[in-house]
């Protein structure tokens, strides 16, 4: 459906557009022209405003989130371990998960450690 | 037991050489492809070993805080807390391991998000036994598949203020329901505001994908929304734009 005002550039083409010219991701030309579309096209300009909203809404409403207390406590810890195993061992670490946590392990010539982290627990095997 | 695809390891390196420009790649590579770090390095006398006391301290700095952002994300994909931080340790871990890789002035964030992506589809997708949703986007050109059309009365306006009215947990709720790839490309983009190209490297596909996962999920997450605010009372039949 077209507003029936004679317009540049359609009003089809415009609103097919509409979320690259929100993302930001249209060159200047063609944002040059769709601004311009909005600029006289009551209809696309309102729907412009809808997306425009949501856009919005979305990023208000799911972020924001915080990780919980202590995670990045735990992964200092994490980290300061396998640079600690490393420095002693010279060895290959390597990260990987599995059903119950992540497992981490060290392998060199001579020796090999592997332990697993769940939140909260450190357990050696 | 030892990583297989989707282990990161973590040999001492010596910092990657600068590279300008916006790119995610390098170190993630490391994350996919532990043989690559077997490749012998081009000595550069500019750069002198970093230790990993120095490394530690650069990610403390650089990575550290972006832990919230990437719980958030985590959560998003995942949709439940436990897994979330399982998710984001493993990430952490494999980002301090890749580290000494990553190349300065490169995106530190697309790079987390990247790797965080990577673990997620190679260890708890699979791990939650969700079966892959295949959102068929492969459309090609994502604009043949629109026929849009607008409204011409002022419906938008009721539509925008039931929108305004539902909880957090409504949208955040709609949002999970979206299939993974569409609720991936939605969350970083509008969430993130991460650019298209930048997601298109995150989550390992052509531009157009992203295009068009963005579009259909955007539809589909309004949609939805729509439906929840007229469940709601906030909107009547009547005043639903479509």
């Amino acid at each position: 459906m077209s507003c029936g005002d004679p317009h540049e550039t359609d009003c089809g083409e415009v609103l097919a557009e509409l979320w690259l010219f929100l993302d930001n991701e249209c060159d200047h030309e063609r944002r040059e022209l769709l601004k311009r579309h909005l600029d006289e096209c009551g209809p696309c300009l309102e729907e412009f405003g809808l997306e425009e909203h949501l856009k919005a809404l979305l990023a208000r409403k799911c972020g924001g989130d915080h990780a919980p207390d202590g995670l990045k406590q735990r992964l200092r810890q994490s980290i300061s371990e396998i640079v600690m195993r490393q420095a002693k061992l010279g060895a290959e670490v390597t990260v990987e998960q599995d059903g119950a946590g992540t497992v981490v392990e060290v392998r060199s010539s001579v020796e090999s450690h592997t332990w697993r982290y769940r939140r909260t627990e450190v357990q050696e095997r | 037991m030892v990583a297989g695809i989707t282990g990161a390891t973590l040999p001492v390196r010596r910092e990657g050489r600068p590279v300008s420009g916006a790119s995610v790649g390098g170190p993630v590579d490391a994350a996919e492809e532990p043989q690559a770090q077997t490749a012998p390095e081009q000595a550069d006398p500019q750069l002198a070993a970093e230790t990993a006391q120095q490394r530690t301290a650069r990610f403390e700095r650089d990575a550290m805080p972006l832990l919230d952002q990437l719980y958030a994300a985590a959560l998003r994909m995942t949709r439940n807390p436990t897994d979330a931080e399982d998710l984001v340790q493993e990430t952490y871990l494999k980002a301090y391991g890749a580290f000494g890789s990553f190349r300065a002035g490169t995106n530190l964030r697309a790079w987390l998000y990247r790797i965080l992506t990577n673990t997620y589809i190679n260890g708890y997708r699979k791990r939650q036994r969700q079966p892959a949703q295949q959102p068929t986007d492969e459309i090609s050109d994502w604009q043949l598949a629109q026929a849009e059309q607008h409204t011409s009365s002022g419906l938008r306006s009721a539509e925008m203020e039931a929108l305004d009215r539902l909880p957090d947990s409504d949208v955040k709720d709609a949002l999970s329901e979206l299939a993974e790839d569409f609720r991936m490309a939605v969350y970083l983009a509008d969430v993130e505001g991460f650019a298209y190209k930048e997601i298109a490297e995150i989550m390992g596909t052509p531009i157009g994908t992203v295009m068009s996962r963005l579009h259909r999920g955007r539809k589909q997450l309004r949609e939805m929304l729509t439906d929840v605010a007229r469940e709601r009372g906030f909107l009547r039949d009547a005043e639903v734009a479509s």
